[in-house]
């Protein structure tokens, strides 16, 4: 029996423009960004997006098992996206739902683009996502960190996929959906693009939108995806850049 | 600790059994030495209650959700308390994607047994209309980087979680319907038991084994030790132990229990 | 009409994408052309344009297999005829343990293996997927004895070794260590005790984390006189 009884808002989006976290439609909620956080994984980074806390870590190239699933010239690519059973206000039963077969899949579709895989055959890269605090625009997130984790693996990469959803709510676009528009808007459409291309890699809508809302959304989560971008660029550099800086302090 | 998968190598036995004899540890420690402890702080979930805790490069993290429901028909004066590990995939090269095996399973029943069989949460306070609403208290476990001694963390982490958990009051109205309410409780916590987990190389104890340790090791046991530094709950894992060495063990986990207690105490 | 730009300072760090160089410049290591002809990075590294050539260093990843490597193994399984060798990569090395006429040609004691043991071999074919190859057959190779195996970044093991073996002459001589270091970020080391041990585990880390900070050799020169004094 929920000891946490969800209400929805009395209004989504006022007039003006103005949500229910105060945020105007163009803009993102808080983000930061860490790599290297855990000790055995080859590569790994956490993200905390708004209240989302999600842990990315991958293993790879690695030696497949089973080895029926090999593939001879090309690395095998698998993502395993997984919520943890105190990450939502209702505990979550521990265990793959739908909802996460689904999602690793489309996460596995977004990164593999990005990946050399012709540079590793017979191999695996495993892909780990693990939602620690669920907040809206988890598996955006998810492949926001998924892509650091790859570029701290060392893996050879076409470029980094930056990932942001787009909603709407009544007239109005939004950017990065809070947790009452996921719930009570009118259309949520993650994105995420292979940079610096901008090629689309993972693209998914659940409401309809005219072709104006349509093009406006695209414009919209393509801009935050290029902010994300700088950001992860500068999380990757920034433990060299520590490092740098705490060694000429000292000398 | 989790034997068949991991590959090692002969110098490592070697050496390390080399190191103990004269009274050493690979990575410099004393045999009864806990590594460096850290409580990250934050917060990093929706749990009630929550502790992220590395020992050494062993990093867990812990929830304390909480749920109303029934109690179990033998138990109606009691609340409910379930134990899960997740070993994720993450946390080592060795652990698969899947439901619990039997590592799994077995560590959450020994971090459950230590908090049980010491009686560390009053069971019978979860109460809200005995044989029918009590509160229900979920310890997911959650291992994400593995690097030796996954008890003694859990443990840990587990009594922190439990210790800072505010859970909303569930009341019963008159006419029989549930009433959430804004006020928080805290969980009483009456004791503090920690396990401690020794393997044996050669024919000494060494206390909060490195994963490297824990793959060479003859032999483990994880004992739990309350406030009152009596023995409440024992599992031994692989191998065999004489009872002069289990006395031992017991000796020395009894005389660490200030010093980790303290730090639970601290972090909660 | 094609300028030649290099868009990058040498030794910056870059990632995965970044673009590089723009024109005509020969394509190094880790890194691609795209298709507009711009020269961008595959890995996160460091960039590394030597006169018309650009690549990246980089500063992580698993290990590779290259011929004539030189690698620390452990043996994982033996069969009647090959002996599999776990090298720290993807790709599991195989030994063909010589038979009939071709035992007279080898020092057939080295094949004298038992799971576990720690061998030094060289990479004698990869086909870059599935078979590796590896012989223990010359001077040197076979298995380790003694001594104690320390891992680092396979992409740091020329930092460990150094121009000219110049950090590994200062590693050795510091810690009066016998060490001997695989391609795989495999490194076998003996040392007089414990104490030195410890400080040559340090030493390495430093080199890990600081190997893009130049002053590198001194750094870990005196940190280990420091750690090794008194």
């Amino acid at each position: 029996m929920p000891l946490y009884v969800e209400k929805k808002p009395e209004v989504l989006i006022t007039e003006d423009g103005v949500r229910t976290d105060g945020r105007k439609p163009y803009e993102m909620r808080p983000v930061r960004m860490t790599v290297g956080i855990l000790d055995k994984a080859d590569g790994s980074a956490f993200i905390e997006w708004g209240g989302n806390k999600i842990l990315a870590a991958v293993f790879g190239p690695r030696e497949v098992h089973p080895k029926h699933l090999v593939l001879p010239d090309k690395a095998l690519v698998r993502a395993r996206y997984n919520m943890a059973p105190f990450s939502t206000p209702e505990r979550k039963r521990p265990g793959p739902d739908r909802r996460s077969v689904e999602l690793s899949k489309v996460i596995r579709e977004a990164l593999k683009p990005a990946i050399f895989v012709e540079n590793y055959p017979g191999s695996v890269i495993d892909i780990f996502i693990e939602v620690l605090r669920s907040d809206a625009g988890t598996r955006v997130a998810g492949v926001n960190a998924a892509s650091l984790a790859l570029a701290n693996a060392g893996i050879a990469m076409r470029g980094l996929v930056a990932a942001c959803a787009v909603g709407r709510v009544g007239d109005f676009v939004v950017c990065d959906p809070n947790h009452d528009e996921d719930m009570w808007g009118d259309a949520d459409m993650p994105m995420a693009m292979l940079m610096e291309a901008e090629e689309i890699t993972l693209l998914q809508t659940d409401g309809p939108m005219t072709e104006e809302q349509f093009r406006e959304a695209l414009k919209l989560g393509r801009n935050a995806i290029r902010f994300l971008y700088e950001m992860q660029k500068e999380a990757l550099r920034r433990p060299y850049q520590v490092v740098e800086r705490s060694v000429r302090g000292v000398v | 600790m989790f034997e068949s998968e991991m590959l090692t190598h002969n110098l490592l036995r070697e050496y390390v059994k080399d190191l103990v004899s004269k009274g050493q540890r690979i990575d410099g420690r004393g045999f009864q030495d806990y590594r460096p402890m850290e409580v990250k702080e934050g917060t990093f979930t929706k749990a009630e209650g929550e502790a992220w805790i590395k020992l050494g490069n062993t990093q867990v993290l812990v929830g304390v959700k909480a749920d109303v429901g029934e109690p179990f028909p033998d138990t109606p004066d009691k609340g409910v308390l379930v134990s899960n590990t997740e070993l994720l995939p993450l946390a080592s090269p060795t652990f698969e994607p899947g439901p619990p095996n039997e590592n799994a399973i077995e560590v959450a029943r020994v971090v459950d047994r230590a908090i049980r069989s010491a009686d560390a949460v009053d069971m019978s306070s979860l109460v809200i209309v005995e044989g029918k609403l009590v509160y229900m208290l979920f310890l997911d476990m959650y291992v994400l980087d593995y690097d030796g001694n996954l008890e003694d963390a859990l443990t840990i982490a587990s009594l922190i979680a439990l210790g800072r958990a505010e859970i909303p009051k569930v009341e019963v109205k008159e006419d029989g319907e549930i009433e959430v309410k804004e006020e928080k409780w805290r969980v009483n916590l009456k004791d503090l038991p920690l396990n401690f987990t020794f393997v044996k190389i050669g024919d000494q104890l060494l206390l909060d084994p490195v994963l490297e340790e824990e793959q060479v090791s003859d032999a483990a046991i994880t004992l739990a030790i309350d406030k009152e530094g009596r023995v409440c709950s024992i599992q031994k894992k692989h191998g065999k132990f004489t009872m002069e060495e289990i006395l031992n063990a017991a000796s020395i986990a009894r005389s660490k229990w200030p010093e980790i207690a303290e730090k639970v105490r601290e972090a909660i | 009409m094609s300028e030649s730009v290099i868009l990058v300072k040498n030794r910056e760090v870059v990632v995965p994408g970044q673009p590089l160089a723009k024109g005509r410049f020969k394509l190094g290591r880790d890194v691609y052309r795209d298709d507009s002809g711009i020269i961008r990075a595959k890995k996160l590294g460091l960039a590394d344009i030597k006169e018309d050539t650009v690549s990246v260093v980089p500063l992580s990843g698993v290990y590779i297999p290259k011929e004539g490597d030189i690698v620390i193994g452990v043996v994982s399984r033996i069969s009647g005829s090959t002996i599999i060798v776990d090298i720290r990569s993807p790709y599991q090395g195989v030994i063909p343990i010589p038979r009939g006429r071709a035992t007279e040609r080898v020092d057939m004691r080295k094949y004298n293996l038992k799971l576990g043991d720690v061998i030094l071999a060289k990479v004698k074919a990869f086909d870059g997927s599935s078979s590796l190859l590896l012989t223990i057959d010359m001077e040197g190779l076979g298995k380790l004895e003694g001594g104690y195996i320390l891992e680092v970044e396979p992409a740091k093991v020329p930092r460990v070794i150094g121009k000219r073996q110049s950090m590994l002459t200062i590693l050795k001589e510091k810690t009066r260590s016998d060490i001997i270091v695989g391609n795989n970020g495999r490194i076998w080391v003996r040392s007089p005790s414990l104490k030195e041990l410890l400080a040559l585990e340090k030493a390495l880390r430093k080199i890990e984390t600081e190997s893009h900070v130049s002053g590198l050799s001194d750094r870990v020169s005196s940190f280990l006189t420091q750690e090794l004094s008194d």
